[in-house]
């Protein structure tokens, strides 16, 4: 095997997954605050795909992604806080019984809806932003100047967010809530107030990721099926509630699918992240860096 | 009593004469199942649709079977074979549609044709071109689209021509790319095509194709040949840009997704040097009915019609003039119309005979290669490069 071509598979992989673990971390925290699974994450990626084409095609024009970026995260953390405070917080008031799984069958109504939306509004077509950058090499891959721009933005995004959930007074409740949303309330903090906050967040993050890479991806109604379960499988992979194994699952997932889908064949890429992911169940069943429930 | 009697009798006889014309009126139904949403592709879907209601209007200003009108009922198929079934069979059960036409991705056109057997209701293939939908001999399937075999022996003859040594095929994991791929290895043998050959499928949901761009640019292939359909065929075209493979390596498109609107939008500089097959171009000699249609789609669109609104728009008028041939609404009596008569169709006379192989009840329409030079170039610019005997330029390949 030839070690250069090995390397640009291994970069390629290193490259999309990063890039995928952004997509995963918005669902873990999601899932670590509220408790419950966002099945229409996929559709808020595909509707900041979309906000960040329309900004661009009408408002900014194709040299202003930088600017486009943020408003289009912005505009999908409205509309998270919206779906959360009217769709999902009944569920999580008033004692309802079996609310995770209510909240799980509302997400998947809006994954239903928000793909119809998008077929009703703008088209079953394929649309594509302008490049981002022009492309480039990284050390020995030859790559596309937009996914370097989503391998950076997806850097600085979870940087921030590093800092966010370290640094910060809303970050220390968030974890709090994360590990105990009872004791959380005892201490005087609105819980359903964070869980509409991450919500906001854990969406926006899934709109980075489509307005990241629109250009390479393209914008249409289902282009956020795949990234949801690719954060699904890093996810699990990295551990549920795990910044860090966000991170390292994503990587490791682009990893095992581009050198899957070369030495054994890519008619079955889906199938290596997926079985990477039936030996950690059964060899390691919390993830690479989740943790075990502690009750008492 | 009596009178109450004589009353329900006038009532009766009242209704049935003025329903009568009422119901000699009823609406020939014709469905039009193509995919309008993804995963298929549904600009082509949408193309078919928009070819299909410019015949039923232009019919239906005279009528057929005395005056009837065309009544289309337009069903989403969404290049899945499920929701193809589910579609057709809504179709031929509760809409009472005569015939079937619009379909476009091989894989939904040979699960349903079972179905049209089934229900005894004629499916038309549009652009659906998977050798074994007519090599199945079905009674009730017809097409008036390229058989695969057909378009690669035209790529074969050209590789051969070319005199190219290593040939990459990337094809999607769908009847359509497994298809084409196994026609290419074996006609390879058969034309004796001495070139190497590379194949690689694919998954049709991936969307990261950098690992396989990467291997086939490291193999250093002479032509890349792109069976992709919709969204994958745009993805191998702007990753192989990305990684170097586009333009210095020529790149074919497996059908005309190029001849569309959008294929700039979508591609920008990325869609320059590609070459395409099609079975329309804007300079070829149409007939009557295909001239008009071209200039009023022109006049509507303010742009030239593609192949899949051509064809959409043909098989509609097929499906009329073979029933104004039966005098009948009846689907048997279509079929034997369809086997017994000749027609217009845009660009020739269209008749169908059950000939041996994949050319049962089959009408082909001709084959073309074109290639784009220059960035943002209208499809009516694009040269020709195959056939040798309408060829307008040489293959470009940028160095």
């Amino acid at each position: 095997m030839d070690l250069h071509l090995f390397s640009q598979y291994l970069l390629s992989g290193i490259v999309i997954g990063a890039i995928y673990s952004l997509m995963a971390l918005g669902i873990t925290f999601i899932y670590s605050v509220m408790k419950m699974i966002n099945w229409s994450m996929g559709e808020f990626y595909m509707i900041g795909s979309y906000v960040q084409y329309a900004l661009l095609a009408s408002l900014l024009g194709w040299d202003r992604w930088y600017l486009a970026l943020p408003l289009a995260m912005a505009s999908v953390f409205v509309l998270g806080l919206v779906v959360q405070r009217f769709l999902l917080r009944p569920m999580y008031v008033g004692g309802v019984e079996r609310r995770d799984e209510y909240a799980t069958v509302m997400t998947i109504a809006l994954m239903v809806l928000f793909r119809n939306l998008a077929i009703v509004l703008g088209g079953p077509n394929q649309y594509a932003p302008r490049d981002y950058a022009k492309p480039t090499t990284l050390l020995t891959l030859p790559l596309s100047g937009n996914r370097v721009v989503a391998l950076v933005g997806a850097l600085v995004l979870l940087g921030l967010f590093y800092v966010l959930v370290t640094r910060t007074w809303v970050g220390r409740a968030l974890r709090g809530a994360a590990q105990n949303r009872i004791g959380i309330q005892t201490a005087g903090i609105d819980v359903l107030r964070l869980d509409m906050l991450a919500f906001g967040v854990g969406v926006a993050m899934a709109a980075a990721a489509g307005a990241l890479l629109a250009p390479d991806f393209l914008v249409y109604p289902e282009n956020g099926a795949i990234s949801t379960f690719k954060g699904f499988e890093i996810i699990v992979i990295g551990g549920l509630g795990s910044i860090l194994g966000s991170v390292v699952g994503g990587v490791l997932l682009g990893v095992i699918e581009a050198l899957g889908s070369v030495f054994i064949s890519p008619a079955y890429k889906d199938l290596y992240g997926f079985l990477l992911l039936i030996a950690l169940l059964v060899l390691r069943p919390t993830g690479l860096f989740g943790e075990r429930e502690r009750t008492v | 009593m009596s009178r109450r009697l004589t009353a329900i009798v006038l009532a009766l006889l009242t209704l049935a004469v003025f329903a009568t014309p009422a119901l000699a009126q009823k609406p020939v139904k014709i469905g039009v199942l193509t995919p309008l949403s993804p995963p298929g592709d549904a600009s082509a879907g949408q193309f078919i649709v928009r070819g299909a209601k410019m015949a039923a209007d232009d019919i239906n200003a005279k009528g057929i079977l005395g005056g009837r009108k065309i009544e289309l009922v337009i069903e989403d198929d969404a290049g899945t074979p499920e929701k193809g079934g589910a579609g057709f069979r809504k179709l031929a059960t509760q809409d009472g549609v005569v015939a079937v036409l619009g379909q476009f991705h091989s894989s939904v056109a040979l699960a349903v044709q079972d179905l049209a057997e089934q229900f005894k209701v004629p499916l038309f293939a549009t652009q659906a071109s998977s050798r074994v939908f007519t090599e199945k001999h079905l009674n009730y399937s017809f097409r008036t689209h390229v058989i695969d075999t057909d378009r690669v022996q035209l790529w074969n003859r050209w590789i051969k021509e070319k005199g190219f040594k290593k040939v990459a095929v990337l094809a999607e994991n769908t009847d359509y790319g497994v298809g084409l791929v196994e026609d290419t290895k074996k006609l390879f043998v058969t034309m004796g095509v001495s070139a190497e050959l590379k194949t690689i499928i694919f998954d049709r949901a991936v969307v990261d194709l950098t690992p396989q761009l990467l291997e086939i640019k490291n193999w250093k292939p002479d032509l890349v040949i792109n069976i992709g359909v919709g969204t994958p065929a745009y993805l191998i075209i702007k990753q192989a840009a990305d990684v170097g493979l586009l333009p210095a390596t020529p790149m074919l498109v497996s059908y005309d997704m190029p001849a569309r609107p959008e294929f700039w939008k979508n591609l920008g500089d990325k869609g320059n040097y590609v070459s395409f097959m099609v079975y329309y171009h804007p300079t070829m000699k149409l007939t009557p009915r295909g001239e008009a249609f071209r200039t009023k789609y022109r006049e509507q669109f303010k742009e030239d019609p593609v192949y899949a609104a051509l064809n959409g728009y043909a098989q509609v008028a097929l499906i009329a003039d073979a029933l104004e041939a039966a005098k009948s609404d009846s689907s048997e009596a279509l079929v034997r119309s369809l086997l017994g008569n000749k027609f217009q169709g845009w660009s020739a006379t269209i008749s169908f005979t059950r000939g041996e192989g994949p050319y049962w009840q089959q009408w082909t329409p001709p084959m073309l290669m074109l290639q784009y030079t220059r960035p943002e170039m209208p499809f009516t610019e694009a040269k020709i490069i195959y056939p040798a005997e309408f060829k307008t330029g040489e293959l470009a390949v940028p160095r």
